[in-house]
């Protein structure tokens, strides 16, 4: 699971242009479930059970991970640009970045030195900022880079510490790494599973993804932020690494079904799963749009722990995504076979 | 290797307080073409002896920003002191080396925006920062102990138009063009004088390695080799100096007039790119320092224009090196100021 996460992670596709990625996911699973794709680009594969499901159940986890969108060139040959998704400009100033077309670029940064007493002491808003790939003028960057292009961190994947993993993108490649793995092994019950496109500009691909399907349950398979790092006070962590998954039982967007939240604990403590509550009311995942979806449906959220998320270096434990691995496959037999009424 | 791979190697490796990664790869370099020698805490020396023992030395700071390790907690996380100046504004999520009892790879932390209060746009104090080494406490201060250096983590890229980018191109874009400086006059054969090659330690500290390392040369005339502001639109125009411009030649009340006038007329009689940059006083480069060794050194300075200073996405044109470099090799096959000394005496 950890060669597709490594490959998934290194995949330039953000929100609108998951092409790529759905594509490389497509390979991996046709084999292993009829495979349909949306009018918006989401890949929903229906794999068959040793018996049939009592509760349509649907697996999602998003291909799209945040960006850059190129908003203008200026006379000098910069790019001015904004955010696909929501990315903290303290992660943003002098960083590398890789356009889709495989060109590469930097965010700017003006340098201290330069700078008069207050202005070193604040971080320029996003709006300030702008990518140097290196051209010499407008004309000559146009070569390269138009307005509407997209952009990615340029980050690797690399295991670091004890059993920690860095690289971009682990919302939520480690989701579609989960989802493939599961795809590939033999199931119990039937479940739909869809790797869903521009969650990270608002729950989109979800939305008609489920409308498509019409599931009775989900279950949303996240990263989620954990702030469990120096300075920060033990009841502000949110999650910590090593736990296991985070479940919600709610967040910006959902209030979670208390008896799926509930079952999944039971299910990891029999199981031995490691397993934490998402401490927080904060963010907000694919649930949003597919709890609310048509008639309602009960939905829960699996969520691997994430340091430095919608970053360049984002930072999770291979255990936790192990442990959800093992607790989103045991779920799925407890919510489709019909027993979680 | 070419100039681009020289230069990628020198940007990717580690080179600070005693981290010799950088060094190595210019003492390798460097023993094609001349004799060269380690000096001091961490500086290189390469000569190339002449037809007479006037010494011109060729100076270019080899080491670069980075930390030392203050403390490690029981979880972990790694407290860091700057030696040099680190630019705190661009810390977060950014992925670092600490070289304990064995290179281990971290993350600095970032404050997740949730626990952001809304319009806090204030860059915290370095010392209100940690590393992530993902580590337990136990293990973690096992292999990493306070005085640990710490480097950043950044492979270097090509941009377009033969612009490059990555980490500490302050001052490998100056070793790379000393390299290019010795390979050139290795070739040429003769020399009319003695060119010592300095790249030195600690300059980011305050130009320590220099300072001690030319008291030891006493050197007849030295010209240093560093980086300066290039041109981006967030910086006004007179400020900098342009990307592909040429050679930024320092113009100072601290540095040789003649040295500076001398190397001024032969980048026009070889048509190499040059262009002014004039500052009222010290340089901030180890031309400060060189200059005040023993009774004085005639010293001048020229810089290579670089964008994002003290960031890993420094950006610079490989043109612009080799401009330095000529203009160095035709400084040293003229013998420097040997002529007008010996009229002088």
């Amino acid at each position: 699971m950890f060669d597709l996460l490594k490959e998934l992670c290194e995949i330039p596709a953000p929100s609108g242009r998951e092409d790529a990625v759905r594509e490389w996911i497509f390979e991996k699973v046709a084999s292993y479930g009829a495979c349909r794709v949306d009018a918006l680009g989401n890949l929903l594969v229906l794999k068959q059970g040793r018996k049939r499901a009592s509760v349509k159940l649907m697996l999602d986890a998003h291909m799209d991970e945040v960006g850059f969108i190129v908003t203008a060139v200026t006379e000098e040959g910069f790019l001015k640009f904004t955010t696909v998704g929501g990315i903290d400009p303290s992660v943003l100033l002098a960083r590398r970045v890789i356009f889709l077309s495989g060109a590469a670029g930097v965010i700017s940064a003006k340098p201290v030195h330069l700078m008069e007493g207050e202005e070193r002491k604040k971080l320029p808003k996003t709006e300030a900022l702008f990518i140097d790939i290196g051209a010499s003028g407008r004309q000559d960057a146009e070569q390269y880079v138009l307005p509407g292009d997209m952009a990615v961190f340029d980050s690797s994947y690399s295991e670091f510490g004890e059993g920690l993993i860095k690289a971009r993108a682990v919302d939520d490649r480690a989701g579609c790494a989960i989802l493939i793995d599961l795809l590939r092994q033999e199931a119990e019950y039937d479940f739909y599973a869809a790797f869903t496109v521009q969650e990270e500009v608002g729950l989109r691909g979800a939305r008609t993804a489920a409308f498509g399907l019409a599931p009775e349950a989900a279950i949303v398979i996240e990263a989620t932020t954990a702030a469990d790092i120096a300075g920060v006070a033990v009841e502000k962590q949110v999650c910590g690494l090593g736990k296991g998954p985070a479940l919600s039982f709610m967040d910006g967007s959902t209030l979670y079904d208390k008896a799926y939240y509930d079952a999944a604990f039971a299910a990891a403590e029999e199981k031995s799963i490691p397993c934490q509550p998402k401490a927080a009311v904060a963010g907000g995942n694919n649930a949003g749009a597919i709890h609310a979806s048509g008639e309602g449906v009960r939905t829960l959220a699996v969520s691997i722990p994430c340091r430095y998320l919608h970053s360049a270096s984002c930072v999770s434990s291979r255990s936790d995504i192990e442990a959800a691995a093992a607790l989103v496959r045991e779920m799925t037999v407890r919510i489709a076979s019909g027993t979680l009424r | 290797m070419n100039l681009q791979e020289i230069l990628f190697a020198l940007s990717e490796a580690s080179g600070m307080g005693g981290l010799s990664g950088a060094l190595d790869i210019a003492e390798r370099e460097f023993s094609r073409y001349a004799r060269v020698t380690t000096i001091g805490s961490g500086s290189l020396l390469a000569e190339l002896p002449g037809e007479n023992d006037y010494r011109i030395l060729l100076d270019a700071h080899i080491d670069e920003i980075g930390m030392m390790v203050t403390s490690v907690d029981d979880d972990g996380f790694v407290r860091v002191a700057a030696a040099g100046g680190i630019d705190v504004r661009t810390l977060a999520a950014q992925p670092v080396t600490v070289w304990g009892t064995e290179p281990v790879p971290g993350v600095f932390c970032s404050t997740p925006p949730h626990l952001k209060k809304s319009s806090e746009d204030t860059v915290p104090e370095l010392s209100e920062l940690a590393v992530d080494t993902g580590l337990p406490g136990g293990r973690a201060k096992k292999l990493v102990a306070p005085g640990s250096r710490v480097t950043f983590s950044q492979n270097p890229a090509a941009l377009q138009n033969g612009l490059v980018t990555g980490k500490s191109l302050d001052n490998r874009a100056g070793v790379a063009a000393l390299l290019q400086t010795a390979r050139d006059l290795y070739e040429a054969g003769s020399l009319p004088c003695t060119v010592t090659f300095l790249l030195s330690d600690q300059e980011e500290l305050g130009c320590r390695g220099a300072k001690t390392a030319a008291f030891g040369l006493n050197p007849d005339e030295a010209v240093a080799v560093d980086v300066s502001f290039g041109n981006s639109p967030d910086v006004p125009s007179h400020k900098t100096g342009k990307l592909g411009g040429g050679a930024m030649l320092g113009i100072s009340p601290v540095l040789s007039p003649f040295v500076t006038d001398r190397l001024q007329r032969l980048a026009h009689e070889e048509e190499i790119p040059v262009q002014p940059e004039v500052m009222g006083g010290a340089t901030s480069t180890n031309a400060d320092v060189i200059s005040l060794t023993k009774s004085g050194v005639p010293c001048g300075l020229l810089s290579i224009p670089l964008r994002n200073m003290h960031t890993t996405v420094e950006v610079i044109q490989l043109e612009d090196i080799r401009s330095v470099s000529r203009l160095l090799t035709a400084y040293a096959r003229s013998g420097g100021l040997s002529n007008n000394r010996r009229n002088e005496r």
